[in-house]
């Protein structure tokens, strides 16, 4: 598609969500249920959900998937797959210690099917300990399936997923404890974190496991760059069930997030050159409250 | 199929639009749905789901206890705390309250609330309650019990009373193995920070220098370092630096001095105060590395992950990733 017409569409898409935003904000209070000091974040939300389906729109009309940069954490699991395979050791898989309610632990239970996608195809062991038992029942479904479409039902074993404590520390030592007496080859730790992340980290450093950390929680994120091998910062993480799958419509998620990513640039510089503006005496409106952040 | 695939993508974008449309919409309805009702939901399904876990748990480690497989003796124990745990938590109520104080049995209240009168003249001792006396004790008991002299704690609130047993477990048992798993942390950053901060290559060196500098900087010693000192440490590593480029003796010790000289000017010029310039000054340096290119980063990372958590939940509700139902 002709990428003028693309951008185009884009431009008048968000201009009418705006113009709808205002309209709405006009409406007589008798039936105005719209908060208005909500307005931009209305604006923003319609236009990745817009942006969004119409990049899944255009995948339609192509057979070439859009470009997704290489993300060395994600080809690396893979990797530290076959070197489980090959030394004969489980690979552990951790999905953070928080429960389906978290999207970074739904994100962690996606990335749990593609690795025991993994697992059922190389035969190799997998073990995920899990601190809620909400998410050791969705990590169950998840893996079985994945068993299953491998054509491996065979090898899948409920018990692979079991539930430890709900409490932090209680679930970071037992975790520390299965790394130390079963040594696993690779660590996988993908989910929501707090505190627990470095005892991981570091117990997993100090077997020599191949480790990959994925999360969210941006506290914790310099935990795993030190510590870990590969760890998918953010919105990678987030990026890796659209990677492992290669599916259209997912990858079209994500150039939608890229777009709006280059969206809220133009709007941040925007801000602070009219804010700056307004100081200086220069401008009689400012941006920044306009939009009412 | 249709239970299995569609209902649970029809639950997800229904219940998923209607928290989403909580954040815009001015209704009670809604948003008491979101903030209070749709969570309470999930409370009582996770309430119901800890008992599947607990009997995974219990199951797990009987195998391995039975099988005697490798660490087994850590699931006896486990097998017993689990045990332990659930008989103070369920069938031990203790904090027996007399007044003020508190007591871990009845017996105990008991006998806090009666006192043994041996006169002079008396046969045998009688047992007081109060102003009431009594030649058995097993009478005086009953008499306090009947008044009401002593306040079990209710059950369920036993578990956060102290004199429970729940909650001397939890004092002294579980809190520190908590606290001592918390510690670990300490050697583990300081671990984790010896790798990374090894001056690799251009970004661990940088990493290196941030470290040192926001370290020194937040301790009270780093504001007895003059700036003018940091300018000299300037001067001498850019030297070393030059030196490790160049090769060239005469070239690095002409840099060095001259560096040394104008740094001596400017210092005598301005009188040598502590804390200028101020880009050179410890504390405040850190702050500015704190407060502006460490902000900017992380300002940067948390937008991508909004942003990732906002396209990853409109993939959920609009049924375009169904990975999580093992699609």
């Amino acid at each position: 598609m002709n990428l003028d017409k693309k951008y185009t569409t884009y431009i008048v898409g968000i201009f009418l969500i705006i113009v709808f935003t205002i309209l709405l904000t006009m409406l007589p209070s008798s039936i105005n249920f719209f908060k208005e000091e909500k307005s931009a974040m209305f604006v923003l939300t319609l236009s990745v959900i817009f942006i969004m389906l119409y990049e899944i729109r255009l995948t339609k009309f192509t057979d070439k998937l859009p470009f997704l940069r290489s993300i060395p954490g994600l080809k690396a699991i893979e990797e530290a797959v076959g070197r489980s395979t090959e030394m004969g050791k489980p690979i552990l898989f951790v999905p953070g210690i928080m429960d389906m309610n978290e999207v970074e632990t739904v994100a962690g239970v996606v990335v749990l099917g593609h690795v025991a996608n993994m697992t059922a195809k190389y035969e190799t062991e997998l073990d995920v300990p899990v601190a809620r038992a909400i998410v050791m029942q969705a990590a169950r479904q998840v893996s079985k399936e994945a068993y299953l479409t491998q054509g491996r039902p065979e090898l899948y074993n409920e018990d692979m997923v079991h539930y430890i404590t709900d409490d932090q520390f209680a679930y970071a030592a037992a975790v520390n404890g299965i790394m130390q007496r079963d040594e696993p080859a690779a660590c996988l730790y993908m989910g929501k974190f707090f505190a627990e992340s470095l005892l991981f980290a570091e117990t997993g450093n100090s077997i020599g496991a191949i480790q990959i950390a994925g999360t969210g929680s941006q506290t914790q994120i310099p935990f795993f760059v030190t510590a870990c091998d590969y760890t998918l910062m953010g919105e990678e993480f987030f990026a890796a069930s659209a990677y492992l799958s290669q599916e259209a419509d997912l990858i079209a998620g994500i150039t939608a997030q890229d777009l709006i990513k280059v969206i809220l640039v133009i709007v941040i510089l925007f801000g602070t050159v009219s804010r700056a503006l307004f100081d200086l005496g220069l401008v009689s409106f400012d941006f920044i409250t306009l939009i009412g952040i | 199929m249709i239970l299995k695939r569609y209902i649970p993508i029809a639950i997800v974008a229904i219940f998923g639009s209607l928290t989403l449309s909580a954040w815009f919409i001015d209704n009670e309805t809604i948003e008491t749905f979101a903030n209070d009702d749709a969570t309470q939901f999930f409370d009582i399904i996770a309430a119901f789901a800890v008992f599947l876990g607990a009997l995974n748990l219990l199951k797990l480690q009987f195998i391995k206890f039975i099988k005697k497989q490798k660490g087994w003796q850590y699931s006896a124990i486990s097998i017993i705390s689990f045990f332990f745990a659930f008989t103070i938590g369920f069938f031990i109520r203790g904090a027996y309250f007399v007044e003020d104080k508190v007591f871990f049995t009845e017996e105990a209240a008991l006998e806090s609330l009666i006192t043994v009168d041996i006169s002079k003249g008396q046969q045998e001792p009688s047992y007081k309650v109060q102003e009431n006396s009594f030649k058995d004790i097993s009478d005086a008991k009953n008499f306090a019990i009947k008044q009401n002299l002593i306040t079990p704690v209710d059950w369920g609130a036993h578990v956060q009373k102290n004199g429970s047993l729940f909650q001397w477990m939890f004092k002294y048992i579980f809190s520190p193995l908590s606290a001592t798993m918390f510690a670990l942390l300490a050697f583990f950053v300081a671990s984790a920070s010896f790798r990374a901060f090894r001056a690799r290559n251009f970004e661990a060196s940088l990493l290196l220098l941030a470290g040192i500098i926001i370290m020194i900087g937040r301790v009270p010693a780093g504001g007895l370092i003059s700036s003018w000192m940091v300018m000299y440490l300037i001067v001498l590593v850019s030297g070393l630096y030059i030196h490790y480029l160049k090769k060239k003796n005469n070239v690095t010790i002409i840099f060095t001095l001259a560096g040394f000289i104008l740094v001596t000017i400017a210092g005598m010029i301005t009188g040598w105060p502590l804390d200028k310039p101020s880009i050179f000054y410890l504390p405040l340096l850190q702050e500015w590395i704190y407060l502006v290119p460490n902000a900017a980063g992380s300002t940067a990372i948390l937008m991508g992950i909004g942003l990732g958590i906002v396209v990853t939940s409109l993939r959920y509700i609009f049924g375009l990733e169904k990975s999580y139902l093992g699609e």
